[in-house]
C-alpha cells in the first residue's frame, strides 16, 4: 500500500478502490461457496487489508511500533531527571523577579520561594548520565536511553497539557500519536487491535481524548484492555455459552449471512462476516495475552511482579511486551499519580516505586529479545514542576518551561542527555524541544515527514504537529 | 531563462480543458491570493487576482496582469516565468515556488480566455425551469445518460422495514409490518409514511442527528467532566421536530430565543444549543481562556451546522481557498459573543404555582408566629421589652452608603435600588472592586459588608463563582481601606458565619465523602480575619445558595470622615475564579459596632429606639428568641427552600450597560488579542440588513434570508444523506471551493427551492423523499452498477448501509418487547460494563445501573459522560459531544461482533424475545420465523428457515432447552448483518 499523505476520503468501507477490489472478489467466489470466501477475502477487521492494512511510511524507519508509558499528574523533573545543586543553594529564597514576566501559574503566586530538589543524584553507566536515587533501575539503563531535559509545552492545567502531549493539540476532537501511528503505519496484528490501551493508578485528566481517533475514523483510536472484568469489553460469552456453543452460532450466523451476500451483492456483508471470526479467535487470543503464568520466574522478578494476577504499572509493562511481541502497532501505558501539589516527597517516592523497576524492566527486556533495535519507547508526563514550593515545603505547582522526557530503542542515541536547564531547571538554556518537536521527531523515527502526514478535515491537512514541530537531529543515532 | 513558445507549454496532463474552480483557483489561492487576494492588509501591488475586474485591470506598475486570450502579453505570465530576483513572482522571500504544472495551468487558463465563474455554492439556489423538475425526474435523467437503469421497487417488507427505520428509527413489528403488506389500496404506503411522520418516535429519531451537530452531552467534559443539566434542550428539540417547527424557526430559536420578543421558556430552552460547548473545571485554569475556546467551537459549529463554511479555517489566519478573511471569523465571533451564560430555571405553571404557594406559606407563618410565643401574649410583650433593652447595647445605627465610582477588573457592577450592587458578565481567577464612597459622615468607626442571594447570580449567589468551587460562592481574600491613596488601617473584622467558617472551603465542598471533607476543612481558617492578612490564600467566604445572607464588619483603627471619601478595595482570589455577586455596604459611627447577624433594619431600629419600627424589631425577635426556636423553625426553613423548576443552560444578551468587544486573536491565540472587531458576516455573502442591529437575532434571521445562497442548500443536503447514506455535496459540512461538486446540481437546487416554498417543513421534505420511486427502490446491486458507479452515487439502488448505533440498539430492544417509549427527562443509565465508567476516568465514577423502564429507555436518553461515552455507542461511531459531528463513520469491527454477541443488554434483549416466542407460538417453524420476522421484519426463505432449524436441532442434541434454546437462536438472528442494516 501506498504511504499516506492527504487523502480526503480514502477511508472507510464505500471507498471506490476498496469497494471495487471486493466486487471483484464478490463476482470471483460466487459459487465456492463459504470457505472458499472467507479463504480469498482478505481480512478486514484489526489488519490485512482496507483502511488498517499495514502501508509503507514515507522513508525507511528506525522503528515500526512504540510503547508509550504516559506518566500523568507530572512527574517532577527536578526530583526525578534534571539535578539542580545550585536551587538546593537558593532554597528559600524569591526568584529572580526577571524570570517571572509573563509567567503563568496555575495555583501558586509565582513569586513563591525556590524550593531545593527533594533527592540525591548520582552518575550512572559509561554516559554518566544523572539521575535520582528514588529511580535507580533506570539509572542501571542509563546507557541505553535518551534522556531530553528541555522538554516543553504550551498548556499548564492537566486536562489540556495531556491531550496537547498526545493528540498536538489542547483542545479536544484531534487524533492521538497512536491513531496517526496506526493511519499511518496499520496493523500488523491478525488477533489483536493494533493500538492497545493499558491503564493504572488514577484515570487521566484527559481521558479517553488521550487515546481517541479524534476526526480519524474510530477504527484508528486506542483500545483500552481493562483491569477489571473483560480484559476488552464484552470478551467473554455470556453465562451458558462455551465455545462450541460460540461455534455453532457464528456457523450459522455465517452461513446465513452468506445466503444475504450472494442475494444482496453487498460486499460490506462479507466484510461482517469476517470481523465475527475476527472476533472468535480475539476470545481466545486476548485471554491468552494476559495470562501470564507462562512467563518464568526470572522475567517476573525483573519486572517486580509479584502476584501475576495484580493489576498495575508493573504488570502493564510486561503486557506490554506481550502485546508487541504479537504484532499490535502502539502501546499506550497511563499512569496518573504524579501531581504532587503537596506531600512531594513521599509522593514522589511511593512513584518511583511504583514505576522505576517495571519501567526499566521493559527496556531490558526488549534488549534482550532483540525488539528494542525497532521499537520506540517513550517515557514523560505532561509537563514539569516550579522550582518554586507550594505550600509549606513539600510541594510543587505545574510548570511548562522545562521538563524532561526519555526515549529508547529503534534509531535513538543511547546514553545521551539531550538539552540543558538553568540553574533552577526554570528555562531551557539550549532551544527547547517543543511538544511539536517531539511529535516530530518520533514521527520521524517511524517513517513519516511529519509535514506530509496529514489528514483533510473541514478543508484543512490537519497534522498531529499543526504547523509547526522540528525533527531533533541530534537524539537520532 | 529560455522562454518557450506557448504550444510547448501544454503539457500532456493538462489536456482537457481548464476548469476555473478545479484546477485554477486553487493555484491562485495557494501561490497568489496571500499578496493578490480578498485580504486588505497584505496586498502588494494593489493587485487583487481574486476578482475579474481587477485582474484584468492594471496594478501599481501600470501594467495589466491578465489579457484574456493573451498569455504573452499579461504581466501575470511575465513575473511568473521571470528570473529576475526583483521581478519573478511569487517573490523568493515568500518560499513559495510555482511547478512547471501551476505555472502551465496559469497559462492555459489565460490563453483559453481567463475565465472566472461564481462557486456554485454561493450564488442563491434558482427554481427550476424544468417542467418535470423533480427528485426521479434529476435521478433518472442522470442514470440514463451513464447508461445506467434505475432498480425495480422493493418488496412491500423491505419497503416497511426501510421506511420506518428511516422515519423513525425503529422497525416495524411483524404486525405492523403485516398491517401495510396486506393493505391493497394504492394509498397504503402514502398513509404509512402519514402516520411515521406524526408518530412520536420521529421526533427522537431525528433529534439524535441534529444533536450530533449540537455536540449535546449530559456532563461539562474535560478532566473533571460534572453532570450538567441540559437534557430540556434535547427535549426541546425532540418536541420541535415533532412538531414540524419550520426549520428557520427551529433555527433562529437555537441561535438567539432569549432575544425574539416576549420570548417564552420554550424560547430559552432552545438557546441551548450553544450551551453544549464544554466546560473545564480543572483547578487553576483561565476561566476566559476557556471560555474563548468554547466561543472559537461555536463559530465553527455554526460555520458546519447552517452555512457548510469551514469556519475554522480562519481562526488562525485568512482562508486559503474560499473567500472568508481571519477578521471574519471574529466578526462572526462578535455577533455570537455578547451573551451571558445562566443556569435558567423553567418557570412552568406548576412551579409559579409552588413559589405562590410558598409565598402564603411564608406569609401565613409569619403572621401566626406571635400566637406561639409560649405564655401567650404577655409573657410575649415582657420578653419582647427585655430582649429589646438586651439587645440596644449591642445594635448599631448603619447607614447604607452608594458608591460614586465602581472600579473592576473584570465583573460588571450595577447599583440596585435598596442599595445592593449587583454582579454580572465575566469574571478572573483574582477580581479586584475598587469602589469610591463620599458622603457626609464623620467619625466612622466601622464597615459592614452585607452579602444576600440574588436570582440572577449562579445557584443564587451572593457569588459570582460557577465552576470548579463552591458553585455561587465567593471568596474574599483581602479587604482594604483608602483615603488619599492612603491605606486606611483595619484592626480586625468579624462576620455572621464565624461558627461555621472552618467548615465551608471549597476543598471541603468538593470532597464526596464526609472523611475526605473533614480532612480537608481542617487544613485551612477561612474567616473575616484573614482578609487582613495580606495573604491571598486565606479569606472570608460564604457558599452559594437560595436564602443566603451574611455580613463581615470591619473595625478602623481610627474613626474616618467620609467627607473626604474613603475608597474600598475587595480582591477576590483563588485557583478558581470567586468575586462577589450581590452586596451592600453601610457604615457607623457607632463605638461599639459588632456583626450583629440582626437584620439591618432591625438593628437600625433598636440601636434609634425607633417606635416606629416596632414590627421590624418584633419579628426579628419571634425568629431569634430562644423560646421560639422550635415554633420558629418551619419559617425559616421554608425561607430556604424556593422552587426554582428544573435548570437548563442558557444564553441570555447582555444588558446594553456592558456589552462584551470581542478581539481578533493573532494566530487565533488566546494570549494574543488584537483590534477589537465589529459584528459582520463575511463580506462574501450578503449582507446583514441596515435596519436592524448587528446581533445574533439579526444574525440567525439573516441565514434564512432569501438572498443567502448557503442555508437551504445545506440542510437538504444532510437530511438526504440520511436517507441516502451521501449527500448530494459529498462534505456535508464544506459547501467552499474545495469541496466536492454536487452530483446532482439541479436535484440540490430544486430541493432547497422546494423547503424554502415548503415553508421550511422538514416533514414536507422527508415525506417528498420517501415517496419518491428512487428512494423506493430495492438495494440489490444491479450487475451492471458495480464498475460504472462503486459507490451508487447515482442511485441506480438503494444503498444498504450499517444502522447507527442508537438504531441498533433500539432495533433489538424492540424487536424483543422491551423497548420503552417514555419521552424525555434526566438521562438513563442502561447496563454496561462497570470497567467504562471506573477505570481510566478522572476519579471512578460509579455507573448506577437504571431500574425498570428506564433500563429499555430509546438510546437517545441515554447519559452521555464526555470522557467515558456509553460504551456500545463509541463501538458504533456515535459520537462522544466533544466535538460537532456532521457525518458519523461507518465502521465494521470485531469490536463490534462481541458487542452484539456478548453484551449483557443484547443477551437481556435475546432471552426476553425468546420468552415471547415461546409464549406467542408453539411450533418451532413458527416460533423461528416470528424470531426471525422480529429482527429482519420479512419470512425467511426456505434455505434460511432450513439453516436456522438445523442450528436448533444442533442445540437441543447439546441438551438445550425452553428458554436457554430459544434465548440462543434469538441471539444469533440478533447478530445477523441484515438486522443491523438500512435495508
Amino acid at each position: 500500500m501506498q504511504p499516506r499523505t492527504s487523502h480526503p476520503s480514502d477511508f472507510g468501507f464505500q471507498t471506490s478502490n476498496f469497494i471495487t477490489r471486493r466486487w471483484f472478489l464478490r463476482d470471483c467466489t460466487i459459487g465456492f461457496g463459504a470457505m472458499a470466501l472467507n479463504n480469498l477475502l482478505t481480512r478486514d477487521g484489526f489488519g490485512a487489508t482496507g483502511p488498517l492494512a499495514p502501508r509503507r511510511p514515507h522513508h525507511a524507519a528506525r522503528a515500526k511500533r512504540v510503547i508509550y508509558m504516559f506518566n500523568a499528574g507530572a512527574p517532577s523533573h527536578l526530583e526525578l531527571f534534571d539535578y539542580k545543586p545550585e536551587l538546593e543553594k537558593r532554597s528559600g529564597q524569591l526568584p529572580p523577579a526577571d524570570l517571572l514576566k509573563n509567567y503563568r501559574a496555575a495555583f501558586i503566586k509565582p513569586n513563591s520561594a525556590l524550593l531545593g530538589p527533594k533527592f540525591k543524584f548520582r552518575k550512572h553507566g559509561a554516559s554518566g548520565m544523572e539521575l535520582s536515587e528514588v529511580i535507580p533501575h533506570i539509572g542501571g539503563i542509563a546507557d541505553e536511553i535518551c534522556l531530553i531535559r528541555t522538554m516543553q509545552t504550551d498548556a499548564v492545567n492537566h486536562a489540556p497539557a495531556q491531550i496537547l502531549m498526545n493528540t498536538g493539540n489542547q483542545n479536544f476532537g484531534r487524533p492521538s500519536f497512536g491513531a496517526w501511528t496506526l493511519y499511518g503505519l496499520g496493523c500488523e496484528s491478525e488477533d489483536l487491535p493494533g493500538y492497545v490501551v493499558l491503564t493504572s493508578a488514577k484515570g487521566t485528566s484527559g481521558g479517553a481524548s488521550n487515546y481517541g481517533s479524534g476526526f480519524l475514523p474510530n477504527m484508528y483510536g486506542g483500545v483500552p484492555f481493562r483491569s477489571t472484568g473483560d480484559p476488552l469489553l464484552y470478551l467473554s460469552n455470556p453465562a451458558g455459552y462455551d465455545a462450541e456453543t460460540q461455534r455453532a452460532s457464528l456457523n450459522t450466523l455465517n452461513a446465513l449471512n452468506h445466503i444475504s451476500f450472494t442475494g444482496q451483492g453487498d460486499p460490506d456483508i462479507a466484510a461482517r462476516i469476517q470481523s465475527y471470526e475476527m472476533a472468535y479467535r480475539l476470545q481466545s487470543s486476548a485471554p491468552e495475552l494476559i495470562d501470564l503464568s507462562d512467563e518464568p520466574k526470572h522475567v517476573l522478578d525483573m519486572y517486580g511482579i509479584k502476584d501475576v494476577k495484580q493489576p498495575g504499572y508493573a504488570r502493564n509493562c510486561l503486557l506490554a511486551r506481550r502485546l508487541i511481541e504479537r504484532g499490535v502497532r502502539f502501546v499506550q501505558l497511563f499512569h496518573e499519580a504524579w501531581d504532587q501539589h503537596a506531600g512531594l516527597t513521599k509522593g514522589v517516592q511511593n512513584n518511583a516505586r511504583d514505576t522505576d523497576q517495571a519501567s526499566a524492566a521493559l527496556v531490558k527486556d526488549l534488549r534482550q529479545r532483540g525488539l528494542l533495535d525497532d521499537t520506540l519507547v517513550v517515557w514523560g508526563g505532561e509537563f514539569g514542576r516550579t522550582p518554586m514550593v507550594q505550600g509549606g515545603n513539600d510541594g510543587r505547582d505545574h510548570h511548562n518551561r522545562c521538563f524532561s522526557f526519555w526515549l529508547a530503542g529503534g534509531g535513538l542515541k543511547r546514553g545521551h542527555v539531550h538539552g540543558e536547564t538553568d540553574d533552577l531547571g526554570f528555562n531551557p538554556v539550549t532551544p527547547p524541544v517543543h511538544v511539536n518537536d517531539l511529535n516530530a521527531t518520533l514521527l520521524h523515527l517511524l517513517g513519516f515527514d511529519h509535514k506530509r502526514l496529514s489528514y483533510r478535515v473541514q478543508g484543512l491537512d490537519m497534522r498531529l504537529t499543526g504547523i509547526a514541530g522540528n525533527v531533533v537531529s541530534d537524539v537520532l543515532a | 531563462m529560455k522562454r518557450l513558445p506557448l504550444a510547448l507549454l501544454c503539457l500532456p496532463g493538462l489536456a482537457h480543458a481548464l476548469d476555473f474552480n478545479r484546477d485554477v483557483r486553487p493555484v491562485l489561492a495557494q501561490q497568489c491570493f496571500t499578496c493578490h487576494g480578498m485580504d486588505d492588509h497584505g496586498r502588494k501591488g494593489k493587485l487583487r487576482l481574486d476578482l475579474q475586474a481587477s485582474a484584468y485591470g492594471s496594478g501599481k506598475s501600470g501594467e495589466i496582469a491578465i489579457v484574456p486570450g493573451k498569455p504573452e502579453a499579461s504581466e501575470l505570465v511575465k513575473r511568473i516565468l521571470s528570473t529576475d530576483e526583483d521581478e519573478v513572482m511569487p517573490p523568493p522571500h515568500t518560499k513559495k515556488v510555482l511547478s512547471d504544472k501551476e505555472q502551465n495551468i496559469l497559462k492555459q487558463w489565460i490563453a483559453e480566455g481567463a475565465k472566472y465563474e461564481a462557486h456554485w455554492a454561493y450564488t442563491p439556489p434558482q427554481p427550476s425551469r424544468d417542467p418535470k423538475a423533480g427528485i426521479d425526474h434529476f435521478i433518472r435523467e442522470r442514470l440514463e445518460k451513464e447508461g445506467l437503469k434505475p432498480s425495480p421497487e422493493a418488496d412491500r417488507h423491505t419497503l416497511v422495514r426501510r421506511v420506518h427505520l428511516d422515519l423513525t428509527g425503529l422497525p416495524p413489528t411483524p404486525a405492523e409490518a403485516d398491517a401495510f403488506v396486506n393493505d391493497q389500496s394504492p394509498q397504503a404506503y402514502e398513509k404509512l409514511v402519514d402516520s411515521l411522520l406524526t408518530s412520536k418516535p420521529y421526533g427522537e429519531r431525528w433529534a439524535r442527528r441534529w444533536l450530533d451537530l449540537a455536540r449535546y452531552a449530559d456532563t461539562n467534559g474535560f478532566e473533571k467532566d460534572r453532570p450538567r443539566q441540559i437534557w430540556p434542550y434535547r427535549d426541546w428539540v425532540v418536541k420541535a421536530l415533532n412538531d414540524d417547527m419550520p426549520f428557520d424557526q427551529f433555527s433562529i430559536k437555537q441561535l438567539a430565543g432569549d432575544m425574539l420578543p416576549n420570548a417564552t421558556p420554550e424560547d430559552i430552552i432552545a438557546t441551548g444549543f450553544h450551551r453544549n460547548t464544554m466546560l473545564n473545571e480543572e483547578g487553576g485554569i483561565d476561566p476566559n481562556e476557556y471560555r474563548f475556546y468554547a466561543m472559537v467551537d461555536r463559530v465553527s459549529v455554526t460555520g458546519t451546522a447552517w452555512m457548510g463554511l469551514t469556519m475554522n479555517c480562519v481562526q488562525c489566519h485568512t482562508h486559503k481557498y474560499d473567500p472568508v478573511l481571519h477578521t471574519d471569523f471574529y466578526s462572526v465571533m462578535a455577533l455570537l459573543n455578547n451573551a451571558d451564560e445562566p443556569t435558567y430555571h423553567i418557570p412552568t405553571p406548576d412551579i409559579k404555582e409552588q413559589q405562590k404557594a410558598l409565598a402564603d406559606r411564608i406569609a401565613r407563618l409569619e403572621a401566626e408566629l406571635p400566637g406561639k410565643f409560649p405564655g401567650g401574649e404577655p409573657a410575649m410583650q415582657q420578653r419582647f421589652a427585655a430582649w429589646q433593652a438586651e439587645e440596644r447595647g449591642r445594635a448599631s445605627s448603619w447607614q447604607v452608603i452608594r458608591p460614586t465610582s465602581m472600579k473592576t477588573t473584570m465583573p460588571h457592577l450595577e447599583q440596585q435600588g435598596d442599595g445592593f450592587i449587583l454582579g454580572s458578565g465575566d469574571i478572573s481567577k483574582s477580581d479586584v472592586y475598587d469602589l469610591s464612597f463620599k458622603a457626609p459622615i464623620q467619625g466612622v468607626t466601622a464597615v459592614k459588608l452585607e452579602v444576600a442571594s440574588h436570582p440572577s447570580l449562579p445557584n443564587d449567589g451572593p457569588g459570582l463563582t460557577y465552576y470548579e468551587g463552591p458553585i455561587g460562592g465567593f471568596f474574599l481574600s483581602e479587604f482594604q481601606a483608602f483615603q488619599n491613596g492612603q491605606r486606611v488601617k483595619i484592626t480586625n473584622a468579624e462576620a455572621t458565619n464565624e461558627e461555621e467558617e472552618d467548615k465551608i472551603n471549597d476543598a471541603a465542598a468538593a470532597k464526596p465523602t464526609k472523611k475526605a471533607a473533614r480532612k480537608a476543612a481542617s487544613k485551612k481558617t477561612n474567616n473575616a480575619m484573614a482578609t487582613l492578612d495580606a495573604e491571598m490564600s486565606s479569606g472570608w467566604q460564604v457558599l452559594g445558595g437560595y436564602g443566603q445572607s451574611h455580613a463581615a464588619v470591619f473595625h478602623f483603627k481610627k474613626p474616618v470622615d467620609l467627607t473626604n471619601g474613603l475608597d474600598l478595595k475587595m480582591l477576590f482570589e483563588k485557583h478558581f475564579a470567586c468575586p462577589l455577586g450581590h452586596f451592600r455596604l453601610s457604615v457607623t459611627t457607632s463605638d461599639h459596632a459588632e456583626a450583629t447577624g440582626l437584620p439591618l433594619e432591625a438593628e437600625n431600629a433598636l440601636a434609634t429606639n425607633d417606635p416606629t419600627k416596632r414590627q421590624a424589631m418584633l419579628r426579628t425577635f419571634l425568629e431569634t428568641a430562644p423560646e421560639m426556636k422550635q415554633a420558629a423553625a418551619p419559617l425559616i426553613a421554608a425561607r430556604r427552600q424556593m422552587p426554582r423548576g428544573q435548570p437548563t443552560l442558557a444564553m441570555k444578551e447582555r444588558p446594553s450597560s456592558n456589552p462584551r468587544p470581542t478581539n481578533r486573536y493573532h494566530r487565533g491565540e488566546y494570549l494574543q488579542p488584537k483590534e477589537v472587531v465589529p459584528p459582520a458576516v463575511p463580506a462574501f455573502l450578503p449582507s446583514l440588513p441596515k435596519n436592524a442591529p448587528a446581533n445574533r437575532l439579526t444574525f440567525a434571521k439573516w441565514l434564512f434570508a432569501p438572498e443567502n445562497p448557503l442555508t437551504a442548500r445545506v440542510t437538504v443536503n444532510r437530511q438526504w444523506q440520511a436517507f441516502f447514506g451521501r449527500g448530494l455535496v459529498k462534505s456535508l459540512e464544506d459547501f467552499g471551493y474545495q469541496s466536492e461538486a454536487p452530483s446532482h446540481p439541479e436535484l440540490l437546487d430544486w430541493l432547497a427551492v422546494q423547503l424554502v416554498k415548503d415553508g421550511w417543513s422538514l416533514k414536507k421534505l422527508h415525506k417528498l423523499i420517501v415517496m419518491s420511486a428512487t428512494y423506493k427502490q430495492a438495494s440489490h446491486r444491479p450487475d451492471s452498477s458495480g464498475q460504472r458507479d462503486p459507490e451508487n452515487t447515482l442511485l441506480s439502488h438503494a444503498p444498504r448501509f450499517r444502522l447507527d448505533a442508537e438504531i441498533i440498539r433500539d432495533s433489538a430492544l424492540k424487536a424483543a418487547g422491551l423497548l420503552s417509549l417514555k419521552m424525555g427527562g434526566p438521562g438513563v443509565y442502561p447496563p454496561q460494563p462497570a470497567s467504562v465508567t471506573s477505570e481510566g476516568t478522572y476519579g471512578k465514577v460509579e455507573w448506577k445501573v437504571s431500574e425498570g423502564e428506564d433500563r429499555y429507555r430509546r438510546s437517545l436518553y441515554t447519559f452521555t459522560k464526555r470522557t467515558a461515552p456509553f460504551a456500545m455507542a463509541t463501538t458504533f461511531d456515535a459520537p462522544t459531544g466533544e466535538a460537532c459531528l456532521a457525518r458519523r463513520d461507518v465502521s465494521n469491527s470485531p469490536l463490534q461482533a462481541l458487542t452484539l454477541l456478548n453484551d449483557q443488554m443484547f443477551m437481556e434483549a435475546a432471552q426476553a424475545m425468546a420468552k415471547a416466542v415461546i409464549a406467542e407460538f408453539t411450533d418451532d417453524d413458527s416460533r423461528l420465523t416470528n424470531t426471525f420476522r422480529r429482527c429482519l421484519t420479512r419470512p425467511p426463505a426456505a434455505d434460511e428457515l432450513t439453516m436456522l432449524k438445523t442450528f436448533l436441532q444442533k442445540q437441543r442434541a447439546q441438551k438445550l432447552e425452553g428458554e436457554a434454546l430459544w434465548t440462543s437462536v434469538c441471539r444469533a438472528v440478533l447478530n445477523l448483518d441484515e438486522a443491523i442494516t438500512h435495508p
